[in-house]
């Protein structure tokens, strides 16, 4: 409950510090620190210290995989907005609005991390899309922005009206919105206890989530938010909502696809989604010429690999899970935060960005060799966990193969940007930096490779 | 009435509403078609409360058995404001800047 | 035929007919008032299932304020007159193939259902649905998403005053 009440509360301190302070730089820090109080309180919360004793009536349920995430989600926030807050104060004048939206959507991640009860998930859903609805539309003047904008309410809302659709007929099916509900094993005119009613419910939930974290063929909206979007807010819905967006997935489909494997063959149908998902993301990758547009496509792709823990539902796939977010959160948010600092976001624009601005040059390497897997980067053991997981099941192992290709596939479209800033003539135009953006560069890179030398740093805490 | 009327109409309410979604290409009237869904949805969940009531209200009639489908409802509706204001301030925003509310403004611009 | 399913017959048609002449009319005013009717045959349906309270709520929330909405920006816009561009009609006519399909599959699905050939829905009857019964369970045990939900209205809140402000 901690991260859940104080996230809703630093929100409207938020709002409340734009009456206080005229100085647009000030908010950054004040969103700093609201960060750090609600990991130290989220820390505190996953060692048994609850600062508010509510009955939620079985509603939500803490377990440590779920509030380990809400740390990382939240730590994560903290790396964003200390590297990329200079580019929020440049949207306008709204900027403590636009924290207070972030933390709101916070809010909304540490419910979707607990829920227990599908009007939760409903209700976190709605409130991790709603802000990301305004920030995505923030940039008023940009005319791709609002299209953004719009396409991304009306899809969301669309997948909402499918998610709804869903919860009906499982509410129809079960008597109940509890996730692990009891159904009587004798109900007359169904096959092992299972209704019609509910599976057809849960197709409509794959569906809807399916659409919340891009995955094709309901991807179709991605490439134009993300790429319409502002940088900056692109970079945070790629990665912490995404990752939000796939622990609610697991959490929905751990206890239900057990339950209903009797009807439905649902590893055939998650091995489609996965192959879909891969193979648009990888190819339409291949084909950009903006480096935003790429990213993009390659965050589809990347869903595709986090979809192999909802198909292999195992220890390992929590694991990889958690080590995934980590490293693609971290190492998108870097490189977001290069290219917003970039004039031309085409591969021209990053010709020769080694000679001008070296240090941007080294670490944007390191976070594209950590989105295509190299070994030695936090990615390559993200993957390495996504794929191991699959192989645990013991089933569908050509998956495996398909991963690794579309995974070799990756590398050629995250070499060219490296080509093309240390092997092309040209001059990189970029804005100046400040030496503390650099250092936080720095610091995110090495990250990276610690986390890519030894894994356990972060998954040790999953268990102690 | 039984149960399978009320499936077969909001199944039937629901589809126009995609299908609405899916030919039309005035935002507003696609926003309306999604509201429509939302209700379809509402009624289901009403006509399942009370599907899941009648035998515990034929044993006790004070049963609160099956409530939770109305709450559900309640939400949806809460949800449904909160989104409404949301979107039209989008549109708004949009049709201020180009004069059109066509969902594919952007592609009719380019050629 | 009593006069439950008669009722029950003639809102089942009403809504069935205005919905889809929201989809049909070309002007978004008349979408609109067609929407408005689909509410209220909806709202009848709920007091045939005696749900008083949520037939209430869905017509001042859904007719009353969300309607008025949508009103208020087509008259804002001066969209009244229908200037809706064309759309491809091979688009058309998939998505309407895909409306019919899914409505196919979702109707097989219920005939097949043998679990719920049995049961029938209370009419006219049942106390679940009144407005005292209702309001204790939201307090007690829906008191954690009540709550939750105002977040929600408070991001939308920021939300709608910061795009719809002018800078």
């Amino acid at each position: 409950m901690n991260a859940i009440i104080l996230s809703a509360v630093w929100g409207v301190i938020m709002m409340f510090s734009s009456i206080l302070f005229k100085n647009k730089g000030a908010f950054k820090y004040i969103a700093a620190i609201g960060l750090i109080v609600l990991t130290v309180a989220n820390i505190a919360n996953t060692y048994g210290c609850d600062f508010f004793n509510i009955n939620t009536h079985e509603m939500l349920r803490y377990t440590r995989f779920g509030l380990f995430f809400n740390t990382i989600a939240f730590l994560c926030t903290l790396i964003y907005v200390l590297l990329s807050g200079k580019e929020i104060e440049k949207h306008g004048n709204y900027v403590a609005e636009y924290y207070a939206l972030i933390f709101f959507v916070l809010c909304g991640v540490s419910i979707l991390t607990s829920f227990n009860n599908l009007l939760m998930l409903f209700l976190g859903i709605e409130i991790l899309s709603i802000p990301l609805y305004i920030l995505t539309g923030s940039d008023k003047r940009n005319l791709k922005g609002n299209e953004a904008a719009l396409k991304y309410f009306l899809m969301g809302s669309f997948s909402t009206g499918l998610m709804l659709m869903g919860i009906a007929l499982i509410y129809g099916g079960t008597g109940s919105f509890q996730i692990d509900v009891v159904r009587s094993a004798t109900l007359f005119g169904t096959f092992s206890g299972i209704s019609f009613l509910e599976v057809a419910g849960l197709l409509f939930m794959l569906v809807a989530m399916a659409f919340k974290v891009s995955a094709a063929p309901f991807h179709f909206w991605t490439p134009d938010v993300y790429d319409g979007a502002p940088t900056v807010f692109t970079s945070f819905m790629a990665t912490v909502v995404k990752a939000a967006a796939f622990i609610a997935f697991i959490k929905l489909f751990e206890v239900r696809i057990a339950d209903t494997s009797a009807v439905i063959n649902w590893g055939m149908l998650l091995s489609l989604l996965i192959i879909a998902t891969l193979l648009i993301g990888n190819i339409t990758a291949v084909f950009q010429q903006s480096v935003k547009r790429m990213l993009a496509y390659s965050s589809i792709a990347q869903a595709g690999f986090m979809l192999f823990a909802v198909f292999s539902l195992n220890d390992f796939a929590k694991e990889g899970l958690i080590l995934y977010a980590v490293a693609y959160s971290l190492a998108t948010i870097g490189s977001f935060a290069i290219l917003a600092k970039m004039k031309d976001i085409t591969f021209e624009g990053f010709n020769g960005l080694a000679k001008s601005h070296p240090v941007l040059a080294a670490t944007n390497t390191i976070f594209l060799l950590s989105l295509a897997g190299i070994p030695l980067t936090a990615g390559f053991f993200a993957k390495y966990y996504m794929l191991a997981s699959v192989v645990k099941t013991g089933h569908y192992l050509w998956l495996v193969i398909l991963g690794v290709l579309f995974a070799a596939v990756s590398v050629y479209y995250y070499f060219r940007v490296i080509q093309a800033m240390y092997f092309k003539e040209g001059d990189a135009q970029a804005e100046d930096v400040t030496p503390g953006f650099k250092i936080g560069l720095i610091i995110v890179a090495a990250l990276i490779i610690l986390v890519g030398i030894y894994p356990q740093v972060v998954l040790n805490w999953l268990y102690f | 009435m039984p149960i399978q009327y009320y499936i077969a109409l909001s199944v039937c309410l629901f589809c126009i509403g995609i299908v609405g979604v899916l030919t039309r290409r005035n935002v507003i009237i696609i926003f309306m078609c999604i509201e429509l869904m939302l209700n379809s949805v509402n009624l289901l969940l009403v006509a399942f409360s009370k599907m899941y009531n009648a035998p515990a209200f034929a044993a006790n009639p004070a049963s609160t058995v099956g409530i939770d489908g109305q709450l559900f409802v309640f939400f949806i509706m809460v949800v449904a404001a909160a989104e409404v204001s949301v979107g039209l301030a989008i549109i708004v925003m949009m049709y201020r800047n180009t004069h059109s509310i066509d969902v594919n403004f952007l592609n009719r611009l380019k050629n | 035929m009593g006069v439950t399913s008669i009722l029950f017959w003639s809102l089942s048609a009403l809504a069935l007919i205005s919905a889809i002449m929201v989809l049909a009319t070309k002007n978004p005013v008349h979408s609109v008032l067609w929407l408005i009717v689909v509410f209220f045959a909806i709202s009848g349906h709920y007091i045939l299932l005696n749900a008083q309270f949520l037939a209430i709520v869905n017509l001042i929330v859904y007719a009353g304020a969300i309607m008025v909405l949508f009103l208020f920006v087509i008259m804002l816009m001066n969209l009244n007159t229908a200037t809706e561009p064309k759309k491809n009609l091979w688009m058309k006519l998939a998505g309407i193939i895909s409306g019919g399909s899914l409505f196919l599959i979702l109707i097989s699905v219920v005939r097949s259902s043998v679990d719920m050939s049995q049961k029938s829905a209370l009419v006219k009857d049942g106390n679940i649905g009144l407005i005292d019964t209702l309001g204790k369970v939201l307090f007690n045990e829906y008191t954690i998403p009540f709550e939750i939900s105002s977040i929600l209205f408070l991001s939308a809140m920021v939300g709608a005053v910061v795009i719809g402000k002018k800078n």
